[in-house]
């Protein structure tokens, strides 16, 4: 069995009607990385929690490594570590400390945690302020420290929810670096994002994920193939203009398989093709055989915003959380999935 | 069992937060000791008055007990608010994604109560002792006191924490649980024993489960007072309001955990 996590119409009804879970399906392979891109609201912490032991589901099927999610909720818990939308650390405890007590919990001890600690210290860059209490961290550091405290047993799948709304660049990027290091050493990581160039860049399969229903899956680069062409732009070496040179590249063009359409641009000429990736090899092999010189080729793919719009008639819209939303979104209590 | 060595951990972490924040502990000692101060100046002539005090003793050695339970009462309602803190940061939730013991996140909170209940009592005494308050079954008594005054708080813990847990706002435990400590203690036998109170509040009193505990914790300190069936009625008391508010706090709590 190489899916490490399996939900099958996962369906989550809160107390006061809310669906925001409606019927959901997907898997996950061991060692994957899948990302469930969505805007606010979309149902995408709702999932986490349902599939990290917080939410009782209301109906379908959730599997973690062959385990049912709700009769060995404690078996799932060894093999998880979680990071969600807020950054939670113990502000009185210093960054070891926090850790320490993660490894504790997770029934962890010794020398073993010892170093375990002073790894992930390393890995998170936080060797000169492990020592100091998190009240002092910046907004960096302590988002640093919650994802080194999900990892201080190991775990075998990795849930973030949303790990990096509301960093800087930077911070943003150093995330980055960390997740897919983990990824390549063989955790399977399941991500939340409303960022598409978060998805885009560490994910190898997606799901789209908006009022509850996925409505796209697949990897990015499927993705945005499904919503068709990509632009091919060329242009010709001055020589080939005059005489018709043109003109038999256009020919040569419309003959390469996948090109729907060839348009004369200013000094140049525009393709429209799906998969334009595979196609400039074919282009260019075409143009070099039929001694047709070229002076630029450049290709632009569709984004995974226009994938989305495609899917669902509106863009997301990123937004940093308001304090308000954050006070929601933490009273994971105040809405209680209703029990059927 | 990881349910010793959880709430062990719990305990500790309880702890560290407890003296790393000096303010709040502070705030909770700072009214038992102005109390303890001032009071016991104030009304020191008072025990003079026939007929109202036991006699040939001092106010200081009659208050003493009643400050005690005071001063568990006000520490009790911090309990409320850290679990609050602890579901408001999403520290709960975050808990609760591992494999911890779920009864070791209530018994590490209810240790961690007890174990500031009887620190802080210990410092009253110091101070009191100073003044010239003494204990008439000495060590034993002592421990027997720290005892019930700890049992107290526990009690009264469960009904912050209760609080927290079904409103899951600090402002709340706070505003009900200051509301309930000065009419409870001072229509109890904390301050001013019944022979010295109005009817009305003579009756209250009777019943007020703070004069149990109190008279329980004066018998043991009171020369010549000693008496197990005022402990026992005072420990049975207690029993009863900690079945019930800390059954009312697993309750809660086992509805935000499961």
């Amino acid at each position: 069995m190489t899916d490490m996590i399996s939900v099958e119409d996962l369906v989550l009804v809160y107390g006061d009607g809310t669906r925001a879970v409606d019927g959901i399906s997907f898997k996950v392979e061991e060692n994957g990385f899948f990302g469930f891109l969505g805007p606010n609201g979309a149902g995408k912490s709702t999932t986490i929690k349902v599939l990290t032991t917080l939410l009782r589901k209301t109906s379908g099927r959730v599997h973690l490594a062959g385990l049912d999610v709700e009769k060995d909720a404690a078996g799932i818990r060894k093999l998880i570590g979680v990071q969600s939308q807020e950054t939670v650390v113990d502000h009185d405890l210093t960054g070891r400390e926090n850790l320490m007590l993660q490894g504790h919990l997770q029934q962890m001890g010794g020398t073993e945690l010892k170093q375990r600690v002073e790894e992930l210290v390393k890995l998170v860059d936080l060797t000169d302020a492990a020592d100091k209490r998190a009240l002092n961290y910046s907004g960096g550091m302590k988002k640093r420290l919650d994802l080194a405290s999900a990892l201080v047993h190991r775990p075998r799948v990795l849930f973030l929810d949303e790990p990096t709304t509301g960093l800087d660049p930077q911070s943003r990027s150093a995330v980055w670096k960390y997740l897919d290091q983990l990824n390549k050493e063989g955790i399977t990581i399941f991500l939340t994002t409303q960022y598409m160039e978060e998805a885009d860049k560490l994910c190898s399969d997606l799901s789209i994920i908006d009022h509850g229903k996925i409505v796209a899956g697949g990897t990015p680069t499927e993705l945005k193939g499904q919503v068709g062409t990509d632009t091919i732009t060329l242009s010709l070496e001055g020589s080939e203009q005059g005489d018709g040179g043109s003109a038999r590249a256009k020919e040569l063009l419309t003959k390469v398989r996948g090109v729907s359409e060839v348009l004369d641009s200013d000094g140049g000429l525009t393709v429209y093709a799906k998969n334009a990736g595979f196609i400039v090899a074919d282009i260019v092999r075409s143009f070099d055989e039929n001694a047709i010189k070229m002076k630029s080729i450049s290709m632009s793919s569709p984004s995974l915003d226009d994938v989305f719009l495609h899917h669902t008639g509106h863009r997301i819209r990123p937004e940093e959380a308001s304090p308000r939303q954050t006070m929601r979104r933490m009273g994971f209590a105040a809405r209680r999935p209703a029990r059927q | 069992m990881t349910f010793f060595s959880d709430t062990r951990y719990l305990f500790v972490r309880s702890i560290r937060k407890l003296v790393r924040t000096p303010i709040l502990l502070f705030f909770s000692l700072l009214q038992p000791i102005i109390f303890l101060l001032l009071f016991t100046q104030l009304f020191a002539r008072f025990t003079a008055a026939p007929g109202l005090f036991p006699a040939g003793i001092t106010y200081l050695s009659y208050a003493t007990p009643g400050i005690l339970l005071q001063n568990a009462f006000s520490s009790a309602l911090q309990s409320g608010t850290s679990i609050v803190d602890d579901l408001n940061s999403g520290f709960l939730q975050k808990m609760l994604v591992t494999p911890v013991n779920r009864s070791a996140i209530l018994l590490g909170r209810l240790t961690s109560d007890a174990f500031r209940v009887t620190a802080q009592s210990l410092i009253i005494l110091v101070l009191a002792y100073g003044l010239g308050f003494s204990v008439d079954t000495g060590l034993p008594g002592i421990l027997a006191m720290l005892g019930i005054i700890a049992f107290f708080g526990l009690a009264w813990s469960g009904i912050s924490l209760a609080i927290g847990l079904r409103t899951k706002s600090a402002e709340t435990v706070f505003g009900i649980g200051g509301f309930l400590t000065f009419p409870l203690l001072f229509m109890s036998t904390s301050l001013v024993p019944t022979d010295a109170m109005p009817e009305w509040i003579k009756a209250v009193s009777s019943v007020n489960p703070i004069s149990f505990a109190v008279n329980a914790v004066r018998d043991l300190s009171l020369p010549n007072y000693f008496s197990a069936g005022s402990i026992l009625t005072a420990v049975g008391v207690i029993g009863l309001i900690a079945i019930v508010t800390l059954g009312a706090t697993l309750y809660l709590f086992r509805k935000v955990v499961s």
